[in-house]
């Protein structure tokens, strides 16, 4: 029994291996995904939220240059590092870009930064509130790779974390379909009759309703905030799988190894499960990727119109409204780059399930 | 005499991969040549090489050339190839049911063609239509014109396709297959139909089948193909009275023939190593046989089985009914093998299926060992399953594709725990896999990897894998090749000399039923028709459908 054999999973891999765009796309969804969860390991700003407001020098151009100095907050915060790698650390200091500095006996002496010109104040701050009397550390050149945002935010960093929220709501939303979908695709299509027009009501009920006015009554049922999101966005688009699930299961389920199976005496979930539902896999991956994809724009959509995501957490969509207003006031970057993003991860969705729907189809 | 159509050196690859080997043959003009091979042989490619049908992207000609009136078709482009594709050189297909657009009447697609190839006027077209459905015999012209293809039979619109096909007058009419989908009877009724066409028309037919009687009855001249090779060429006469080649002397007499019943087939194995077995049941020992059989208590009992279907049924109309079975019963013996045989839509296999419990009968009683299986519960008959079994038709569809064959045959010992261990288990799983005729290494192995009559043998060895007492075959040989045909069969009768299973075979060919059963049971319209022992019915018809039936299975020479 040294004979390897290539099941169809295995040709359907070989294939979709050949398909360079496919497997682009592969590898960009597993950057961003690892991206997404290291995110703030990766991110300048690792505050909880990359939350670090600098109102004075708000909306600036990508590549932007200041001098920084952090004052230490006198508050300890205690924070245990899995934390602090996966949630971002909670920062109490706080970070003043200053224009000049200099250090005069016991004090240190700064300019506060000012834009547009203008002369900023002079503070004073006594030197002992620095460990070791000496604010060298706390006082560094900083750059804004990505410019900041309208409260002076870096923007980079809450790319990166808001990278988190689009991903996710994809695996959230795409979990939720597929676990209703599928179970409910799968009893009308196999059971038919009176079963099959109760869940077929229920899909044409749920689907006439216009799919943004569904979630947005079902966070308004649920309260504000992602998680809410999450749950709306899957439970509107179970119904899509479902119907995939339902129209493939009745053809399959006249395939004569169906009927052998009911022949050898296999109880239904065991057909269902075993015989009807890996046969059926690739529609439904196609539908999964597109999903993602289609789940990544409700959210950002919702975002938008201010229902997703609260502030201060960081998502693209949200970040696309914050500055919507900013493009034809001659900073279009603040809204474009979230907008990249949000179209190059669901670009990318899209041509994997492309890639996955040639892969799949055995006909060719 | 001047061939109409020439082949030479013709050589087909798909994917770099040849199929067709250097073949070389021409049509004469006024003759009915026929081509007879097994699934793979290449027969149907080469003759949609003639029209030009072939998939471009994975196939190519790669060498040779087709010659028609002085013209190499291989080098001909697409444009001036369509005004000889169905204008000089014409196709009728296999499948009627899926060569005729469903959207489209009858009359409007045969009307197309001519308008397409002819410069006539649209009242002449539609003259020429009627004048076309008359000579192919169609009933009711006008109405046919009318119709759309679901409304009229298969028969009937195979007769479409050779109107359509015989439109404008092709010089060579490729037929593939044209009777494999339809019954004996209504095969019978088209071949006449070929024939006269033939004559009256004086065109040249390329006559394409698998099944060599058929051809003994149409063509003049056979070729038969064997892995894109012709290994044979000559009059119907000489190849059937003296074939030279093994695999044809193999395919003729895989067949099993209607006068004399063998112990064993003989296969294309046998042939080539020339060890063919020609023992022959007698007479005798079949009656000692039956007389064994017939003194114990039946194993199945049905009585008076109906199946009813409501056919239309609307919100205020009443629904309609159709009985696809209509008061069926008969017993069947511990041990013996009942025949059912009838055209397509009789019933058989509704009452194959109410026996089994797929679909349950509508009323009457299945008796099984005495017990009244209609009416046992879910479980019950669940566990009624390990007897009762079933052999498909199609060895490609009834085989889960994601499934290695090894666990599939596992999967119904493991349901109804049969042995101890899955060690064990496997271990019986091989020895079933030897005992079909299979070998261990295929244990983990997917479907796709086999082909069809290897398929139908994994089939088989999941079927028995439960032990079970009766099983019924339905139409289980029927998509294979005659000589994998044959191999089946001898491994079913194998099998049941072995096990002592009992056999309800389900064929709509008459010569396999009767070279397998010991009962035999026709079918007409739901209702039985005729129920005797297979060698009397066969040589003492009293139904007059029986005796048609009979007729019309093509004999050989």
């Amino acid at each position: 029994m040294s004979h390897k054999s290539n099941s169809l999973k295995q040709l359907a891999l070989q294939k979709f291996k050949k398909n360079f765009w496919g497997v682009f796309s592969f590898f960009f969804i597993v950057l961003i995904g690892f991206i997404s969860i290291f995110a703030y390991v990766f991110a300048p700003d690792d505050s909880q939220y990359a939350n670090q407001m600098h109102l004075a020098i708000h909306s600036k151009k990508p590549g932007y240059n200041v001098t920084m100095l952090t004052m230490p907050s006198k508050i300890k915060v205690k924070q245990n590092s899995f934390d602090k790698l996966f949630f971002g650390r909670k920062n109490t200091d706080t970070e003043i870009p200053i224009s000049e500095y200099a250090i005069k006996d016991d004090v240190l002496v700064y300019k506060e930064y000012a834009s547009d010109g203008l002369e900023g104040a002079e503070k004073t701050v006594e030197l002992n509130i620095f460990p070791n009397n000496s604010p060298k550390d706390f006082i560094q050149e900083k750059t804004f790779l990505f410019g900041t945002d309208k409260y002076g935010r870096d923007l980079l960093s809450r790319v990166l974390v808001g990278a988190r929220i689009s991903f996710f709501i994809g695996f959230v939303a795409v979990l939720i379909s597929l676990l209703i979908g599928i179970f409910m695709g799968s009893v009308s299509g196999y059971f038919g009759g009176k079963v099959d027009a109760v869940i077929m009501w229920i899909i044409n009920v749920t689907w006439s309703i216009p799919t943004l006015l569904l979630v947005i009554a079902i966070t308004l049922a649920l309260g504000k905030g992602f998680w809410q999101v999450f749950i709306a966005v899957g439970l509107t688009m179970w119904v899509e799988v479902a119907r995939v699930v339902r129209g493939q299961i009745i053809s399959t389920k006249e395939m004569q190894y169906v009927t052998a199976a009911r022949a050898l005496g296999y109880n239904d979930f065991r057909i269902i499960t075993k015989h009807i539902l890996p046969n059926i896999m690739a529609p439904v991956i196609v539908i999964s990727a597109a999903n993602f994809a289609a789940a990544i724009l409700i959210e950002s959509g919702l975002s938008f119109l201010g229902i997703g995501a609260q502030p201060p957490m960081a998502s693209w969509g949200a970040m696309i409204k914050d500055h919507y207003n900013y493009i034809i006031l001659g900073k279009p970057y603040l809204a474009i780059i979230p907008g990249l993003c949000i179209m190059s991860l669901v670009m990318a969705f899209m041509l994997i399930g492309n890639a996955l729907r040639d892969a799949l189809d055995v006909k060719s | 005499m001047n061939p109409i159509l020439e082949i030479k050196n013709l050589s087909i690859a798909f994917n770099q991969n040849e199929v067709i080997h250097n073949i070389s043959y021409a049509l004469n003009k006024n003759e009915i040549l026929g081509i007879v091979g097994e699934s793979g042989s290449g027969k149907s490619v080469s003759s949609l090489a003639i029209l030009g049908l072939l998939p471009k992207k994975i196939s190519k000609i790669t060498n040779g050339s087709i010659i028609y009136r002085d013209e190499n078709l291989t080098q001909l482009s697409s444009q001036p190839f369509q005004k000889i594709r169905g204008n000089k050189i014409a196709m009728i297909f296999q499948e009627p049911m899926s060569s005729l657009n469903p959207s489209m009447t009858c009359g409007k697609q045969v009307e197309e063609v001519l308008l397409q190839h002819t410069s006539l006027s649209k009242k002449q077209v539609k003259e020429e239509t009627l004048s076309l459905f008359e000579k192919v015999k169609l009933p009711d012209p006008e109405r046919v014109f009318k119709v759309y293809p679901h409304e009229i039979s298969g028969g009937q619109k195979q007769r479409v396709m050779i109107a359509m096909a015989i439109a404008c007058k092709p010089d060579v009419l490729i037929a593939d297959e044209p009777t494999t989908a339809l019954d004996v009877t209504v095969q019978n009724d088209i071949i006449k139909l070929l024939k006269a066409l033939q004559v009256e028309t004086k065109m040249s037919i390329i006559f394409i089948t698998h099944d060599l009687a058929l051809i003994s009855e149409i063509a003049d001249r056979v070729l038969v193909m064997y892995k894109g090779n012709i290994v044979e060429e000559g009059l119907v006469k000489n190849i059937f009275k003296s074939p030279k080649h093994s695999y044809t002397k193999a395919l003729i007499n895989s067949r099993p023939s209607l006068d004399t019943r063998l112990k064993v087939l003989p296969t294309i194995q046998d042939f080539l190593n020339d060890s063919i077995s020609t023992e022959i049941v007698s007479k005798e020992q079949r009656k000692k046989n039956h007389d064994k059989l017939y003194n114990k208590a039946p194993l199945l009992e049905v009585l008076n089985v109906e199946k009813e279907y409501i056919t239309k049924s609307g919100w205020f109309t009443k629904p309609q009914h159709f009985k696809a079975v209509n008061d069926v019963s008969f017993k069947l013996y511990e041990g013996e093998t009942l025949g059912l045989v009838g055209e397509s839509g009789c019933g058989k296999s509704t009452l194959g299926n109410a026996i089994l419990q797929l679909d349950k009968a509508t009323s009457g009683s299945i008796l099984y060992n005495g017990i009244d299986i209609t009416k046992l519960s879910k479980t019950e008959t669940r566990r009624l399953r390990k007897d009762i079994q079933i052999i498909f038709q199609d060895p490609y569809s009834s085989l889960n594709p994601r499934i290695p064959v090894g666990e599939a045959i596992m999967e119904p010992m493991k349901v109804h725990k049969l042995y101890a261990s899955d060690i064990e288990r496997k271990e019986k799983v091989i020895d079933i896999l030897k005992r079909v005729g299979l070998s261990e290494d295929y244990f983990n192995r997917y479907p796709h990897e086999f082909s069809g009559g290897q398929r139908q043998r994994i089939g088989i060895a999941r079927t028995i894998a439960l032990k079970p007492k009766l099983i019924v075959c339905d139409e289980s040989v029927s998509a294979l090749d005659i000589s994998v045909q044959a191999q089946v069969l001898n491994l079913l009768n194998e099998l049941k000399a072995d096990f002592g299973f009992t056999y309800i075979f389900i064929s709509h060919d008459l010569a396999v039923v009767k070279y397998m059963s010991d009962q035999l049971l026709v079918m007409n319209q739901g209702k039985i028709e005729e129920l005797d022992d297979a060698d009397i019915i066969y040589d003492s018809p009293k139904k007059e459908y029986t005796k048609k039936l009979i007729h019309a299975i093509p004999k050989g020479l």
